[in-house]
């Protein structure tokens, strides 16, 4: 019976369940030699993964699903023409826009991926869609209240807006302005003339049918993203099993060196921004401002289970671009501050 | 209709009602969760309404799902962008597979990988009165004090797990437990001194109750407040297993 049905499965789709099963097996006998090597019990390592897995999964997968509802919504209600109307044209002024449209649609990083997805769809601009794509999981209040109930509006706070938006400004143009738009997204997010269901010819449905249009999309995109962020927990459990992030600690209080080692924590956490103020205190006393500010800008800006996600919206060379540039900018600033904090 | 546009809407009706059971799944999940309190293995408490809001939208998704491959007639022109597949069903399926396979459980002392931090985390809230200090509380009054020396005779009742490191005395050992601002993902064990008459009865990984007090002494190569235990007590392991910086 499971042969038969397995059977009348396509080819390709064949080849990614293999490979799906290999990669099962892959993460096993990972685990076992992790268990291996600690000398403890195999059982209790894979439960070990387990829960850490399952907590970012939990944690996240709220956000993600606000997101894919937020992505429905904007697909069935509102026309890319409302968009464009109300956007700059020019790339500078587009990225800039896109920096601050979180304060529309408050998203965090596992949410914001399928709104940039739809907007790309809709037809707006890559610096735009990238630089929403980098600022909205922080500007947006929810987590302009997090940060300021942490630390207070003080260098933290300000630091972390000027130099989210300055890099999401600038990764924006320059990525909007290296590449055409078909080297950049991949087909999916390219969308086109007949993507846009305002100018379906038959009569404008009830707000019902957009609503339960909206959750059907919402259903679908879910699996599409909720995919990249399972294999991203995946990873990002099973680097916290692997490499504990008190051994990342113990490295480092330099002006540079800490600053590298807060980006890579930042990347291999992959917590939400929404909370990662509150983690970020726990460092307070052992790194520096710089490395502190750029764990809270770079964090949400990119982490192993957004550039998973990224993969389903971008080509595979922009999406090391969008991993990349963002790390030596926060890098750059981060080490920048430091200096002048030292001097001040 | 031929064979193969037949074989085809079958596979994507099946595709349907599986994308329906796991949303349902996922629901009836994140709810169980909440219901016996396993969510407290997961995630802070204080995001715990996150995971009702989680749970509402999978049903939401799901009912919508399951109206429209029951009605599959009403979306002729349903706008299919995503081509969803048997992979990413099995994919989205994981955690659903995980949570069923695996008992539920917090981190324990297997966790702990890199040793037990003597810092506290976060910044320090109201101060409590000594007998109502957690492992954290404790850290972080120590972390504010001028000496070690200061809290000397000061009595202690705390809860955590055993800890052993060869570097410690024969009779000592840390009573530890992990912190968790949002999630898992940030879980970091931290731990408080021990000396105990019969300190090495007890085995790394058990959860005691222990009271005592407090004497600046040295303990595993570090000059600090350590509880001498009067009465330790084996618990088991508490509600809520994590500490709340």
């Amino acid at each position: 019976m499971i042969l038969s049905s397995f059977r009348s499965i396509g080819s390709t789709d064949r080849v990614k369940l293999i490979g799906l099963a290999l990669l099962a097996g892959l993460l096993l006998a990972t685990i076992a030699w992790q268990a291996q090597i600690a000398g403890r019990d195999f059982a209790l390592v894979l439960n070990v993964f387990a829960t850490r897995f399952l907590g970012i999964f939990v944690e996240a997968v709220p956000f993600l699903l606000l997101g894919s509802v937020t992505s429905g919504l904007i697909e069935t209600f509102i026309r890319s023409d409302d968009i464009m109307r109300f956007l700059p044209r020019n790339r500078l002024g587009a990225a800039v826009g896109g920096a601050f449209l979180g304060l529309v649609f408050p998203v965090c990083e596992c949410g914001v991926v399928p709104v940039a997805r739809r907007l790309f769809s809709k037809g707006t601009p890559v610096s735009l869609g990238v630089a929403f794509l980098l600022a909205a999981p922080f500007m947006n209040p929810i987590v302009f209240a997090s940060t300021y109930i942490a630390f207070g509006v003080g260098p933290v706070f300000i630091g972390r807006i000027v130099i989210t938006l300055l890099v999401a400004v600038i990764v924006g143009v320059v990525i909007g302005s290296f590449a055409k738009r078909s080297a950049t997204l991949k087909p999916i997010a390219l969308g086109g003339a007949h993507d846009d269901h305002a100018h379906c010819d038959h009569e404008a449905p009830s707000t019902r049918v957009k609503l339960l249009a909206a959750f059907g999309i919402a259903g679908d995109e879910f699996f599409e993203m909720g995919r990249f962020l399972i294999f991203g927990s995946v990873l990002a459990a099973l680097m916290q099993t692997l490499a504990p992030q008190e051994s990342l600690l113990a490295l480092g209080t330099g002006p540079v060196l800490s600053v590298v080692f807060m980006q890579i924590l930042a990347y291999v956490l992959s917590v939400c921004s929404t909370v990662d103020s509150f983690l970020a205190l726990a460092f307070v006393n052992t790194f520096t401002t710089g490395a502190i500010v750029s764990f809270l800008s770079f964090g949400p800006m990119v982490d192993i289970k957004s550039t998973l996600m990224f993969t389903g919206v971008f080509r595979r060379r922009i999406v090391l671009y969008l991993v990349l540039l963002p790390f030596v900018m926060n890098l750059l600033a981060g080490t920048l501050m430091n200096v002048i904090l030292a001097y001040a | 209709m031929t064979a193969v546009q037949h074989k085809r809407e079958e596979q994507v009706d099946r595709i349907a009602w599986a994308k329906s059971l796991i949303l349902f799944g996922m629901g009836i999940y994140l709810t169980l969760l909440i219901l016996t309190g396993n969510l407290d293995n997961y995630i802070n408490q204080r995001f715990a309404w996150l995971a009702g809001v989680g749970a509402l939208l999978f049903f939401a998704l799901g009912l919508t799902s399951l109206f429209q491959s029951l009605n599959p007639r009403k979306h002729m022109h349903d706008h299919h962008h995503y081509h969803i597949t048997w992979d990413i069903i099995l994919v989205v399926a994981f955690p659903l597979l995980l949570a069923i396979l695996i008992p539920s459980r917090s981190l324990g002392i297997e966790a702990v990988s890199g040793g037990v931090s003597l810092n506290p985390v976060g910044v320090a809230g109201v101060s409590r009165s000594p007998l109502d200090r957690n492992i954290l509380d404790w850290l972080r009054e120590f972390d504010r004090a001028s000496t070690p020396a200061q809290f000397n005779g000061t009595a202690v009742d705390v809860v955590g797990f055993v800890y052993r490191e060869p570097i410690h005395p024969e009779d000592g050992f840390m009573l530890a437990r992990f912190t968790m601002s949002c999630c898992v993902a940030d879980a970091f064990p931290i731990g408080m001194p021990i000396i105990a008459a019969a300190g090495e009865e007890y085995y790394a990984g058990d959860w005691l109750r222990v009271q005592g007090q407090l004497k600046a002494s040295a303990f595993g190569g570090d000059f600090l407040p350590v509880v001498l235990a009067d009465a330790i007590e084996v618990v088991d392991e508490p509600r809520q297993p994590y500490l709340y910086p």
